[in-house]
Parts: C-alpha cells; structure tokens; sequence
C-alpha cells in the first residue's frame, strides 16, 4: 500500500514536472515560431553573390593628359540573413589609384541590420555609407549620373561618406498615414575633405528625417531633412545641414516605358577653424532624367559647390547625360561635363561608363 | 441614459470579443482575390502590384514598407518572380511575422506543379527565372492549390474560424471546377490553335486551355522585339497561318500591332492579372474576361 502510494506520488510528481516543463517550455518559444508555411527556393545557405564592374572612357580639356581609358572598380557584394533577426552585407571595393594607377581593394560596407525588434525599429551596426543627404547613400553604380554631384565629391570624397558606428532607424507614426522614416546615427567617418576621424573622443553624429508621399498612383514625393555633427581635420567641430526632394513620375500600366525624376538637394556646411572663427559654405544640384524608350534615358544636372576648408571658393558645372540600358545587368552611359572654378581652371569633359553586373544583386532601396 | 450606458457596454463587449481581422498585403491582386474569397470578413487584403503592371518591375515604394510593416501576412508568388522588389521592402518593414520563414510569409508557389523548369541556367538566355515559370496563376486549377495554401495560413493564425476558412475553399474549389468546364468547353472546338505570344508568361494558361504557343514576340524573355524576331515571327505566322497574338496589357502594342498588320493577324489583349481592366473584379472573372476575348478572335 505505502509502495503503491509512493508510485502514485512519484506518478503525480512527475505529472506536474512534466506540465511545468511544458508550459516553461512554451514560454520560451523564439520569437520566430516553428510552425511556417514551407517555402520554394533554393535549398542552400550561400549568400547572394554579386560582382559589378565599372569601366570608363574620358576625354577632358584640362591637365597635359587629355584622353583616359580605364577600369575604374570592382564592387564584390555578399549578402544573406544571419539567422531570423538580421540580415548582414559586405562590399568589398577593387578601385584604381588616380594617382599611381594601382588597384587596391578595400572594404566599403560591412553590416549587420536587424529584422526582427519591436516598435518597427531597424538598427544596423558596422562600415556603411552615412544617411546624410539622399545621394549620398547610394553607390557610384546605382546613382544614375556617371558622377557624383560636386558638393559629394567637396565635402566627402569621390565616394562618399562613409561611417564606422550605428544606426537605428524608426517608423513614425504620423496622423497623416504616410512613410516617415526617422535615422540616427553615431560613429566615426574616415578623412573627408570636411570631416575627420578626429584625435580624441568626439563622434561623427547624424540624423535624418525622410517623408514620403504618394500624390498618386503614377507619382511620388520625396522630402528630407539631414543633419549632422562631427569633428574636423583642424580637431574642431563641423556642423552640416540638408535638405532633398525628390519627385518621381512612373506610368504604372508601361512602368518599363517611361519615368521622369526630379532630384534637388542643398547643404549647408559650417567648419570651425580657430577660436571664434567659422567658415560657411554651401552646395547643391538640381537634376532631372526621364526615360524616352524602354532602354534609353537623358538627363541634365546643375552643381554648385563651396569647398569646406577654403573660404569664398566654388565651383560650378551642369552636366547632360545619355543613358542606354540593354538590359538591368548592363548599363551604358555617356555625360559632358562643363565646369567653372574659381579657385583653378574649369574644363570640358566627356565620359562614357560602362557598369555590368553578374550574379545576385539585391535591389536598390527607392 | 440607461438605453445608451447598455448600448455602449454591448459595443464595448462586442469590439473586445471581436478579434481584429488579419491584415494581408499581397504581391499581385489575383493572391489578393483569392485570399479575400477564403478569408471573407476576416480579412483586410491589399496587393503592392495592379493588375495592369508588369509584375517582374514594380518600384519598392516606401508606402509599401508602411502597408508591410502592419502586416500578419505577406502572400508572394515567389519562384524569384519579384525578386527585384520583393525584398527591399520585406528587409525593410521590420516586421518578423512576414520575414521568409515567419509565420505569416506564403509562398504561393508551393505544390504548385511547375512548368519550364530549366536544367540549366544562364543569363544569356534573358530573364529565366531558375525554379520555373511563375506565371502559374494563370491556369485556373492551380488557384485551388494557391488557395488551400493560403487556408492553411489563416487557418493557423486565426484558428477560431478555422471551419469558416475550410468551408470557404470547398466554395471556392467548387466554383473553379464549375467554370474550368465552362471555360474549357468554350474553347474546346479550338484545341491546338497555334497563337503567338509577347512574352513567356502563358504556358499554364496555354496548358490548361489547349492552345499551342509557337513563339514569342521577345527574341528572348525580358528582351524587346528586335526587327529581326519580328521578321521571324512574322514568316513562322504565314507560314503555319496564325492569325492570333496574344499582347499583355503592360506592353506596349506597337510590335504586335507591326506583326499583324504585315501577316493579316489579330492582337488580343489578354489580361495577366485581376483588375486588368475594371470589369475584372475577381479571380473568375479574369478568365471569364480572357477566355471572352480569345474565343471571340478566334471565332472570327
């Protein structure tokens, strides 16, 4: 009787383990439940690779050697998801030295973003190009000019900027209903001709605040606000602000016929040089390009930039583009520059770029 | 004043017991209409591409990201068909519910059968898309499995109406083999009328009505007509006697239209989607609207 008691209650006892393990069990499910539809794709877990080269052709009236011709980069991008809460990417760069025409690779993105935290916050954490100005965060191949804008190329550098830090980015919400974005970011950027990686332990700091409209089914608009705070080569602060529009024109019925985008942007620089002493100066574009057949684009852009550092200098070009896409892996592309400085000789320049692409890219943010 | 304090605790009660419908943002509308046909009042659908776009480019606006964001379902058809804009937005919307392997991600292509798979793949080849031809929702019966894909999701995420979903595919099913009769009875007496096409989007269509595609308008897929395939194409079309090309409302008609007048043919402007033109308000009715166009050229 006392074994059969005694078995009841280890029965028992077991019993109750065994639903309190079920139920700690239930309670620490991942987020990310088991129970999915199944999925067709490839059963591997290579990421996506992709290669895109970009080769050039230019003839310019400045300088004692007129006529280049020359394989300009190599962009090698690796991309997948890590596991159910983030995805992760890396850009390597194979670019040729204007000055002594060696190739060298380096590291252009490396990041981390998450997939998967509450409040449709996105953190991404790693090397990527900085959400300052909208320009400014696309690569040399997704910008659809052969160039970047002057006022990039002044203040940043021919690619950009670039920053080594986080970036955590929100949803707002907003009575209207529409995309508002809010970005902030903290790190460090590399040399720039306006920033600087600094000596002691002030970080680069930004933000930005992009809205979006849907004016209607065939157009959009585009409004943002950027700022930011970093230390420059002098080890003094440099404040820069921003702002872009951008309206895009897109017949959805024969959306591959034809488009028109309207892009402007303005930045505002103010770099501290010396005790109470500041240099203010300013840059933007205007561009437009509209599609006039499935495969063919023109364009025109106009740049006026100051430079950071030097005071009452600018610099002024428009720039007109012929674009030919046989396919979205191959890009051809022919743009004249004129361009007037006042701190040096202005030139005339044609360039033809040739960007092609293999393997899997992923698509290009709007 | 009694009335209104009943009458407020009854609404009360009534939003508290009434769970929120699912939120289902889809790719294509034709995902959208059956999911709304299965999920009925449960269900708030909304499809990122019209019927009349061009599925394979369709920009990843950021309003889309918003419409994603808020989603507990995300309905693809997937076999890389919107590979170019699919997962911009997805690794956007910040939403783990309809990340690939989420609970709330269907890939509609799963137990479809699959036509045009290729064996191997190259670029070279234009636009191949490496699982096979996605353009499977256009044969009627692989809506019945589009749809007891998509049941099966409702059904585990909202399993109180669990029996409401099932009886509502057995509706559906139902309707499909009705009209799928209907259908392939009209268009019986032309079995194996050979007909030209704009682009390889139609072999499940094709299949499942009978018609014979001889070839192509685009030398390649994702390739525009070049004089020289619409020359081809012309000579394939005396020489066998078509008289139909089959255009999608997204392409431009000029390349059709330069086919037919130079062979005596006619362009039918076939709908790829619901929603293609107004009268097509639902997944039957696409085919009802095709099957129409078709059977009147062809009667001619």
């Amino acid at each position: 009787m006392i074994v059969a008691y005694s078995t009841a209650q280890t029965d028992s006892t077991a019993a109750t383990d065994s639903l309190l393990i079920r139920e700690l069990e239930q309670q620490m499910q991942p987020a990310v439940p088991q129970d999915a539809a199944p999925i067709r794709t490839a059963p591997t877990t290579n990421p996506d690779l992709s290669a895109i080269g970009d080769f050039r052709s230019s003839y310019s009236d400045a300088g004692p050697r007129n006529l280049e011709t020359y394989f300009n980069a190599l962009e090698v991008q690796l991309s997948s998801v890590v596991d159910p809460y983030a995805e992760a990417k890396f850009l390597f760069s194979f670019g040729k030295d204007s000055l002594n025409g060696e190739y060298s690779a380096g590291l252009e993105v490396a990041t981390l973003t998450s997939l998967s935290l509450p409040s449709s916050i996105q953190v991404m954490l790693g090397r990527f190009k900085t959400h300052f100005t909208k320009v400014n965060q696309l690569h040399p191949h997704a910008f659809s000019f052969v160039d970047f804008p002057i006022l990039i190329r002044n203040y940043f550098g021919e690619e950009g900027l670039f920053m080594e830090g986080i970036s955590a980015s929100v949803l707002v919400p907003n009575p209207w209903d529409v995309y508002q974005e809010f970005v902030v970011e903290v790190g460090r950027s590399g040399s720039t001709p306006s920033l600087d990686y600094g000596t002691g332990n002030r970080l680069l700091t930004t933000a930005q605040l992009s809205t979006f409209f849907d004016l209607s089914e065939n157009s959009t608009l585009g409004v943002g606000l950027s700022g930011l705070s970093g230390v420059n080569a002098l080890d003094r602060t440099t404040i820069m602000a921003g702002c872009d529009l951008t309206y895009k024109w897109k017949p959805v019925q024969y959306n591959t016929y034809h488009s028109f985008t309207w892009q402007t942007e303005a930045m505002l620089c103010r770099t501290d040089t010396s005790a109470g002493s500041t240099l203010q100066s300013y840059g933007a574009y205007s561009l437009f390009e509209y599609q006039i057949e499935k495969r063919t684009f023109i364009g025109a852009r106009f740049d006026y930039s100051g430079l950071p550092m030097v005071e009452k200098s600018d610099e002024r070009s428009i720039s007109l583009l012929l674009r030919f896409q046989p396919t979205e892996f191959q890009i051809l592309a022919l743009e004249f520059q004129h361009a007037n400085r006042n701190f040096g000789p202005g030139y005339n320049q044609l360039v033809f770029r040739a960007i092609f692409g293999i393997g899997t890219h992923a698509a290009h943010a709007y | 004043m009694k009335r209104i304090i009943v009458l407020f605790l009854i609404f009360m009660t009534a939003s508290f017991h009434s769970p929120a419908q699912l939120k289902i943002v889809t790719t294509i509308p034709d995902l959208k209409s059956i999911a709304e046909f299965i999920g009925g009042n449960r269900v708030e659908a909304f499809s990122i591409a019209t019927g009349y776009q061009n599925p394979h480019f369709v920009d990843p606006k950021p309003s889309y990201i918003l419409k994603l964001s808020r989603a507990d379902v995300f309905i693809t058809v997937g076999l890389d068909l919107e590979i170019g804009w699919v997962p911009a937005l997805l690794n956007s919307a910040r939403n783990p519910k309809i990340q690939k392997g989420g609970e709330g991600y269907v890939d509609a292509s799963v137990n479809i059968p699959l036509l045009q798979v290729p064996s191997s793949v190259n670029r070279g080849e234009g636009d191949i898309h490496i699982y096979g031809n996605p353009h499977y929702w256009l044969d009627p019966l692989n809506g019945k499995i589009i749809a007891k894909t998509i049941t099966q999701t409702l059904s585990r995420l909202d399993p109180e109406h669990q029996t409401q979903f099932q009886e509502r595919l057995k509706q559906f099913n139902e309707t499909v083999d009705t009209k799928v009769k209907q259908w392939e009875g009209m268009l019986s007496r032309f079995k194996n009328t050979k007909v030209i096409a704009y682009h390889n989007e139609w072999p499940y269509f094709e299949q499942r009505f009978g018609l014979k595609i001889v070839d192509f308008l685009e030398p390649k897929p994702g390739i525009p007509p070049t004089p020289s395939q619409l020359s081809k194409i012309i000579t394939i079309m005396k020489r066998e006697q078509i008289s139909i090309i089959i255009n999608s409302m997204y392409f431009k008609a000029e390349s059709a239209d330069l086919v037919a007048r130079n062979t005596g043919g006619k362009v039918v402007t076939l709908a790829t989607s619901v929603g293609g033109v107004p009268e097509i308000q639902n997944y039957f009715d696409l085919f009802d609207h095709n099957v129409r166009l078709l059977l009147s050229a062809l009667q001619q």
